[in-house]
């Protein structure tokens, strides 16, 4: 691939991975949730509609403890999958378990990954020092390609 | 006489104390830093999880069956790797969350609904706890790892994802 490729080089992740420990490690209290929860309402601000998919996790509510462990499980499968960045094997193999568990949600679409992107581009400046978003983007995409195979446009 | 009496209340006062400890405040903020360190971020994850699962299946060779779906005869294939990925995933939430009560519950509610029809008895979790703990001690160094936090604090999680 020539320099201007999409795809997510060794150099791309390791600033993405590092530009996400910064932020997201465990010891931080409180954080994850505001993180989380600043994703998911940016999410439903811009596409009102999305709000509906989260109904059994009381997507209505987003203070909710439903929702915010909800909020929570979902970034913290990203932050698995930023991990896994560096074994792609293993990665293809976790990305295809949350392929499965999403084809089961009906309305889920690759439309909707994209506007999640769009969230998480507008909240991680806000948040990470020194924010790279291409770099971050290109790692983005290479998660979300394997997480939405299989599923409607 | 009194002072043997007061001696011998004072042994049993200390051995109350420390026979009985609690996942507390203090104890979960120093659960979640040593964890963090332990769990660390990229690469490193999967020698952590490698570690704590070779140590269950070592402890307990027959728990490899309730692995079938993901390759439990083989923890080095990737399929069992990203198994454990998100086994580590789900402690890591929970950690994270010690400090929440609140959510920290209903997300053990959802992850005891995700346990409950695979089996899995309370003699498996204790392996696995002490396997964690294992770990932890590994990564972070005997000089600091704190077994009175980790041991009631790990109960709290396991308990609460046994329903």
């Amino acid at each position: 691939p020539g320099l201007a490729s999409n795809s997510c080089t060794t150099e791309d992740r390791r600033e993405m991975q590092l530009m996400w420990s910064n932020v997201w490690s465990a010891q931080f209290t409180g954080r994850r949730l505001a993180i989380a929860q600043a994703v998911f309402k940016d999410l439903f601000a811009h596409v009102p509609a999305a709000v509906d998919l989260f109904k059994n996790v009381n997507g209505e509510n987003v203070d909710s403890n439903a929702f915010k462990a909800h909020c929570i499980r979902v970034v913290n499968g990203l932050d698995s999958a930023i991990g896994l960045l560096s074994d792609p094997s293993t990665l293809n193999e976790q990305l295809s378990h949350l392929a499965t568990q999403h084809k089961a949600r009906s309305g889920v679409s690759k439309a909707g990954f994209a506007a999640i992107a769009q969230s998480f581009l507008r909240v991680m400046p806000q948040v990470a020092s020194c924010f790279n978003p291409d770099a971050w983007s290109r790692c983005f995409n290479r998660i979300t390609e394997g997480m939405t195979d299989g599923l409607p446009a | 006489m009194k002072s043997l009496i007061a001696f011998v209340c004072l042994v049993a006062a200390v051995n109350y104390c420390c026979a009985d400890h609690v996942c507390g405040p203090l104890q979960r903020l120093k659960v979640k830093r040593q964890w963090a360190e332990a769990y660390g971020c990229g690469n490193r994850r999967e020698e952590f999880g490698h570690f704590i699962w070779a140590q269950v299946f070592k402890e307990a060779p027959a728990a490899r069956d309730m692995f079938k779906r993901v390759r439990g005869d083989n923890i080095y294939t990737p399929a069992f790797r990203a198994h454990a990925t998100r086994v580590l995933g789900g402690l890591d939430m929970c950690v994270a969350l010690l400090d929440e009560e609140p959510v920290l519950n209903t997300q053990l509610a959802h992850l005891a609904g995700q346990h409950s029809t695979r089996g899995v008895e309370a003699a498996h979790y204790e392996t696995f706890e002490h396997c964690v703990m294992l770990g932890i001690e590994h990564e972070i160094g005997s000089e600091v790892f704190d077994q009175d936090a980790w041991k009631p604090c790990l109960k709290v999680i396991t308990g609460g994802i046994q329903g």
